[in-house]
């Protein structure tokens, strides 16, 4: 059940483990295997036209053996009798099911959210639909700075609109990033004149039939459009009516099969829980990468392989503004949150030889447990590089390597991409630094 | 919405709004949340979020972890205990 990332990865995996098995996919969109994550950078013009995000045809999937159901609503799971349940009543018996049901955005909670012209980025026909009416647009508002929200502002101010950011937070994607990682992203917003409205609230969506702007705890703002960037949800209501074990985020629980508390019923992607590594605490939401990656482990286990998914420690990382932002785990924002204790180590570098055309700071703060120093979070702001230092941070963090291990790290040095001093050896070298010079450093 | 996701929704608010107040006041230039009024945000501001940083960090943890949810089912994978990493040379 779903099209989507862990949907499709779920099904190929089927079909790679048993391929003989019978694989269908019910979606209730026009299309599968395309990337939605690309959606913004069409809207931004910085990719040309979305029949660049379609990644595979529909005649792939046939000749792959896998029998997509398009437009095909599941109205119920009747788990019991191993069917489901389609709009029009018909049953469809399985063996093994894999919910991969995805996310739908939270309710904004606020009155006017019936009205037309409100834009939800998800489905690429309806992102064709709506890209046109840009051509005309002068002002728009982007509700949240989610990193949906922060990929939007940034497209939508590359497009050359007029761009408003509402949220109720202080700065941007407060939920994950620090201050001190947000504010290069704001100051180059600024820049291109998108117009920040931080610990604003969206109190309604304005407009008779079509929307025409928002009201906020600071005042009413017109738009010609609207996006709602608003926080990912799990689409879980099939799950809940069938008895299937929900977890504290909302996400179902499953375990490193991605077998859900249901015999023979897997899950994976937006809709699912998984723990995170160090803490071993439930997280849901994650990205495209994580979701079909648990597809992948779910459609093996389905069709009778065995493969097992970890912990996560969670890489991220996106271009917003003028900047590339990213991290792992945790940052002190969040940190600080749960009141986990940790040692930090702050640096500035340069991601290339400093007599190098085009080199960009990079700023990197790394997080450690006290007393083993083993790495916990780190979060980053730079020009490049970003998300090579996530990937590589995700796995330092896993593998439990210190703040001594990367003080001493070697490091490519390339004038074009790589710079003498690795950013992250020196943020390791200043927290130990900061320690050697004791408490209160 | 179960008794554990509303605790969790609330919790999570409100804990990060209190270590937003706290970035705001180690960097300068930050704005710190604007708190919302209201009788409930009184229980969660005033009681819950003191109430939770005086546990210990590893107490908080275990009892988090008596929350249902994915972390109770079978996971291969352990993590690291804590405390443990390469000895100083």
């Amino acid at each position: 059940m779903g099209g989507g990332a862990a949907g499709i990865g779920a099904a190929g995996a089927a079909k790679q483990a048993s391929p003989d098995a019978r694989v269908q996919v019910f979606t209730e969109f026009e299309d599968v295997g395309y990337s939605p994550c690309g959606i913004p950078y069409v809207h931004g013009r910085e990719i040309e036209s979305f029949s660049g995000l379609i990644l595979q045809g529909k005649e792939f999937y046939e000749k792959a053996g896998i029998d997509v159901r398009y437009e095909t609503t599941v109205e119920s799971l009747d788990v019991g009798a191993g069917e489901v349940v389609l709009a029009g009543g018909e049953r469809v018996g399985y063996d093994a099911l894999i919910v991969a049901t995805g996310f739908t955005y939270a309710d904004p909670g606020v009155p006017g959210s019936q009205l037309d012209g409100l834009h939800y980025v998800k489905n690429i026909r309806r992102a064709m639909e709506w890209d046109p009416i840009l051509d005309q647009a002068k002002k728009a508002v982007v509700v949240e700075a989610s990193p949906l929200g922060l990929e939007m502002t940034t497209a939508l101010a590359h497009r050359g609109l007029e761009t408003h950011l509402v949220d109720a937070h202080p700065w941007a994607l407060s939920e994950v990033a620090d201050p001190d990682i947000a504010a290069p992203v704001q100051a180059s917003w600024a820049e291109m004149g998108v117009q920040m409205h931080f610990n604003t609230r969206l109190e309604a969506f304005l407009g008779s039939t079509t929307v025409t702007g928002v009201r906020t705890s600071e005042g009413e703002i017109e738009a010609d459009v609207v996006v709602v960037c608003t926080h990912k949800t799990p689409n879980n209501a099939l799950a809940r009516a069938a008895s299937i074990e929900i977890g504290s985020t909302g996400g179902i629980v499953v375990d490193e099969r991605m077998a859900t508390s249901r015999a023979g019923v897997f899950a994976a992607g937006d809709c699912i829980e998984v723990p995170q590594g160090s803490t071993m605490l439930p997280l849901q939401g994650l990205s495209g990468s994580h979701a079909y990656s648990q597809g992948k482990v779910a459609g093996t286990n389905a069709a009778g392989g065995q493969r097992a998914y970890d912990p996560v420690f969670v890489p991220w990382g996106m271009v917003a503004g003028k900047w590339m932002i990213g991290g792992v785990s945790f940052g002190e924002t969040t940190a600080g949150a749960l009141g986990i204790p940790f040692h930090m180590g702050v640096a500035e570098g340069i991601s290339r030889a400093r007599y190098y055309p085009g080199l960009h700071k990079v700023r990197v703060k790394l997080l450690a447990e006290p007393g083993s120093l083993r790495l916990l979070g780190a979060q980053m702001v730079g020009g490049e590089g970003i998300k090579e230092r996530a990937d590589f941070l995700a796995m330092a963090a896993k593998k439990g390597i210190t703040l001594r291990d990367l003080a001493t790290m070697e490091n490519v040095y390339s004038p074009p991409i790589g710079a003498l001093n690795e950013p992250i050896a020196l943020a390791a070298q200043n927290g130990l630094a900061r320690l050697a010079r004791g408490p209160g450093s | 919405m179960s008794f554990s996701e509303w605790l969790r929704t609330n919790s999570q608010h409100y804990l990060l709004e209190a270590s937003e107040r706290e970035m705001a006041k180690r960097y300068l230039g930050t704005a710190p949340p604007l708190p919302g009024g209201g009788v409930g945000p009184l229980f969660w501001r005033r009681v819950f979020v003191p109430a939770y940083r005086v546990v210990p960090w590893a107490w908080r943890r275990s009892m988090m972890q008596l929350m249902p949810g994915s972390h109770r089912r079978h996971w291969s994978y352990r993590p690291l205990r804590e405390g443990r990493g390469t000895p100083e040379p």
